[in-house]
């Protein structure tokens, strides 16, 4: 009776093994990616231990909770194999050792069932979800009664059967449940983190966040269906463990738009899948009606399939659920690819997104602009058009300067580049729009053709680095560029201005202790990782800066990206008015943004009780309060 | 039914780009609901209009000619030769000589009706017939039933293009045709003399030239009519109803009385 245990958890590992080949089966459905396969299992511990948990931590009960049930888990299991061995598997004092992990086990059962039951947080998916702390109490308290037995050395046959029995109920479900159930997690999640589409993210340094490029002479653009999805897309989806952290950041699903990360990714899940268990989670709210077939790999997107177009488009690319996954998965990615296939095979983007794509292919401006009129705003100020001589910096002006509102943040940072006596100097009408709005709407094509044209321009232009105000046009510039051989230092005028108050180029004086909060743009925060710089140059400015409950890479979207306000898809509420709804919490009486997209978004909400001021604004008003 | 798109090598209203103009793009979609249409260029260079292939059309056909010809003898040719039973055309070019003619001298050379101005297409109860939606002045509309062959022009009305898709743009095909269009006398160049843009303020139809500025907003606003409005305080049906259709005709939504003149 030795053995039994033992036995048990062979079998147990050998039908998890069985039913992870299974699903494998179906992941390599997907379409192929180099994956380096010793990297990644080289760096599996690291990514593991340190970015996942550190994600993890973000919920102390749920990593407590973790921690202790697969750590005892995994060291009860893989203790209990062990026991083959003639000389372990008559000592009690090895029993004792294996009885300590199934205890572990269970007091981490038991905090999995105390999270679910008597109710269930409203994030958590249900369904399976319900059963698993069953499983685990009676695989970790069958077992815990086995070891205890042999390591009291208690001789019944009949007493070690039922715990045995106990054991194999729970163990039999729980390696079961790897097809299919919430154990798949543990092993899609190791894999996903071996294979896992953007290695570097896991570097360290700047979060890695650019889209990669479509191949545009590929023979089916886009994603239309699950089969157009990489194999290593296939199985992060099915590292979902739907803890529901994404659907608590999402600025869309916060406004009642039809989106749900979670959901999304499970019914991407479920379009490749045809006996794939029903989806026990929150739904997308105000959910379009959709008749979902239930044949596998048919298309993904429309009201005739599984996702809904407006769930496609209520996204803000704001990378929030990215951030909270902590499982790794890259939802923002998944959603670009399949817009891409809505917008370049199908041209199915709603109007006023497709008037907008028609002017960026006309006018190569997003607005139908003349590229002569963007430096309107600075009319009577000295600025001057690049030429031969070599220049230090390059305003790079972006899709604000064309904005009443936001020309005024552009006149503040140009009187302070003066004020600091920084050479400068803009492109004028060479200057294009980067494109940044295109590529998230799916457009690769128009693109790809203005990122080429403003490397072709840049290159031929002489200046040491570039500025901007616009977080996309940064992350353009900076980020995405590089695909196409643009290699620019490109500096966000939040930090550039700090450069020059550390310098003493520039000498704020003191504002006089206004409450001040600062809302991190997206594509600055998450997208680059700045988050300081403007927080460093506030603090100098004599102000009483306060921060909102989500702020830094944790900071929620204003609701502009993504090409989420040409979209429109209507929801319960505006995503800026719930932003700004949380500014006021705070009490302050103003609140810094540091992006063209932001600051219209959040001076359009009406009603607001605080001024919305661009960081340059505040820095300009005390170096003249300074003088 | 068959149909053909003329397509014209437009020039974007702001960047000065090469461009398809609007109307055309719309006029692409009201083929879409008539049958199976196809594009028809004729010009110097065919890849200013390729983007119609990304607007809906799979096909294309170009007729090479010199910059600066006529492009009605050969598009009769081609035409002619076709016959497809509605042709369909923008009001006007976009940055060329923008005469807004050719439909007119397409029509004549095929024998055809033209209608212009429209903004919905669709078949008729009978065969070989059309029933389309006219726009005219001040937002009123009239249905035209009309024996085909037709020359349509599409009014800014009609609805809105289908989206470009890169990708159908890049499966589209753009055959070239050789035509031999009869010779036709050259007409003679006229002079034209380009000058940059100057807006100018816009003249009021009967705005009194003199006088306040309080007048002349009344004469734009009507606000003079209102005051001299007819009001009839509990009149009878029947005069009620004369006056109704007597100011319904004044403003044109009404025709005539039969015999009116």
């Amino acid at each position: 009776m030795t053995y039994a245990l033992p036995a048990l958890v062979f079998v147990m590992v050998a039908l998890a093994t069985v039913q992870a080949l299974r699903r494998a089966a179906w992941w390599r459905l997907g379409a192929a990616a180099p994956v380096a396969w010793g990297a990644g299992l080289l760096a599996l511990p690291k990514r593991y231990l340190v970015d996942v948990h550190h994600v993890v931590a973000r919920d102390p009960y749920a990593s407590r909770m973790h921690a202790v049930v697969a750590s005892g888990l995994l060291a009860a299991t893989l203790l209990t194999t062990l026991a083959v061995l003639p000389p372990l598997g008559g000592s009690r004092a090895y029993w004792a050792a294996v009885a300590l992990a199934f205890g572990v086990t269970a007091a981490g059962s038991v905090l999995v069932g105390a999270r679910r039951y008597p109710k269930r947080p409203k994030r958590l998916s249900g369904g399976g979800f319900q059963i698993l702390p069953f499983l685990l109490l009676a695989y970790a308290f069958g077992g815990l009664a086995a070891a205890l037995l042999l390591a009291l050395g208690v001789e019944s046959a009949v007493a070690l059967g039922l715990a045995v029995a106990l054991a194999a109920a729970g163990g039999l479900g729980l390696a079961y449940e790897v097809r299919s159930g919430p154990m798949r997690h543990a092993v899609a999640g190791a894999l996903h983190l071996v294979a896992h589409p953007r290695p570097k993210r896991f570097e360290g340094g700047r979060p890695d966040a650019a889209l990669a490029p479509l191949d545009l002479d590929a023979p089916r653009l886009g994603v239309e269906t699950p089969a157009d999805l990489a194999w290593n897309r296939l199985l992060s989806f099915d590292a979902c463990i739907q803890c529901g952290r994404c659907e608590s950041a999402c600025p869309a699903f916060a406004a009642g738009q039809p989106l749900n990360p979670k959901r999304l990714i499970q019914d991407l899940v479920a379009a490749a899948t045809a006996d794939e268990r029903a989806y026990a989670g929150s739904p997308y709210p105000n959910a379009r009606p959709v008749a979902a077939p239930a044949e596998p790999f048919f298309r993904i997107i429309g009201p005739d399939a599984r996702i809904h177009p407006d769930t496609l488009w209520s996204c803000t690319t704001c990378r929030a659920c990215v951030e909270e996954c902590p499982m790794m998965i890259e939802h923002v990615d998944a959603i670009v690819s399949l817009r891409r296939h809505q917008t370049l095979e199908l041209g199915a983007v709603g109007a006023k997104a497709a008037a907008t794509l028609d002017n960026f292919r006309g006018a190569e401006e997003p607005g139908g602009r003349p590229l002569t009129a963007r430096a309107d705003f600075a009319a009577g100020l000295a600025l001057p058009m690049i030429g031969e001589r070599e220049v230090d910096v390059l305003l790079w002006l972006g899709e604000g300067a064309y904005d009443l509102r936001y020309g005024r943040t552009l006149r503040a940072l140009v009187k302070l580049l003066h004020e600091a006596k920084v050479d400068v100097a803009i492109l004028g009408a060479e200057e294009r729009d980067t494109g940044d709005l295109a590529r998230r709407l799916g457009d690769e094509a128009t693109y790809q053709q203005l990122a080429r044209a403003n490397v072709a321009t840049l290159a031929k232009h002489r200046f040491r680095r570039i500025v901007t105000s616009d977080p996309h046009a940064l992350h353009a510039l900076r980020n995405e560029y590089r695909a196409f051989g643009g290699d620019f230092e490109v500096v966000h005028h939040t930090a550039f201005l700090l450069e020059l108050v550390e310098q003493g180029r520039l000498t704020p004086g003191a504002l006089g202790g206004a409450g001040v909060t600062y809302h991190d743009p997206c594509y600055l925060g998450r997208y680059n990782g700045e988050t300081e710089a403007p927080r460093k140059l506030l603090d100098r400015l004599g102000l009483d800066r306060v921060e909102m409950a989500r702020h830094g890479r944790r900071s929620m979207c204003c609701g502009g990206g993504g090409g989420a306000p040409v979209s429109d898809i209507p929801g319960d509420a505006r995503i800026p008015d719930i932003r700004m709804a949380q500014a006021a919490e705070t009490g302050a009486g103003i609140v810094a943004v540091a992006c063209p997209t932001c600051t219209a978004m959040l001076e359009g909400v009406t009603g607001r009780t605080a001024e919305v001021k661009d960081v340059a604004e505040l820095l300009l008003a005390a170096v003249e309060a300074g003088r | 039914m068959k149909v053909a798109v003329l397509l014209s090598a437009g020039r974007h209203p702001v960047s000065g780009r090469g461009a398809l103009p609007r109307l055309e793009a719309q006029a692409i979609r009201l083929a879409a609901a008539l049958g199976s249409a196809r594009g028809l260029h004729a010009g110097p260079d065919a890849d200013v209009v390729a983007e119609a292939l990304g607007r809906g059309l799979s096909q294309i056909d170009h007729v090479a000619l010199a910059a600066g010809a006529d492009p009605v003898p050969a598009l009769a040719a081609v035409l002619r030769a076709a016959a497809p039973d509605v042709v369909l055309a923008g009001r006007r070019g976009q940055g060329g000589d923008d005469t807004g003619l050719v439909p007119y001298a397409l029509a004549r050379a095929l024998g055809a009706t033209v209608i212009p101005d429209v903004v919905a297409a669709r078949p008729g109860s009978e065969p070989g017939v059309i029933e389309v939606e006219q726009a005219l002045p001040k937002g009123a509309a009239r249905r035209v039933v009309a024996r085909l062959p037709v020359v349509l022009t599409v009014h800014p009305a009609a609805p809105e293009p289908s989206a470009f898709a890169f990708g159908q743009a890049r499966r589209g095909r753009i055959e070239r045709l050789d035509v031999a269009a009869p010779a036709e006398p050259a007409a003679a160049a006229i002079a034209v003399a380009e000058k940059s843009y100057r807006p100018r303020p816009k003249m009021m139809r009967g705005a009194p030239a003199g006088g306040s500025a309080a007048d002349r907003l009344k004469a734009a606003t009507g606000g003079g009519e209102a005051a001299q409005a007819n009001v009839m305080v509990s009149p009878e049906p029947r005069e009620a109803a004369r006056a109704i259709l007597a100011y319904l005709r004044q403003i044109g939504v009404l025709a005539p009385p039969p015999g009116a003149g």
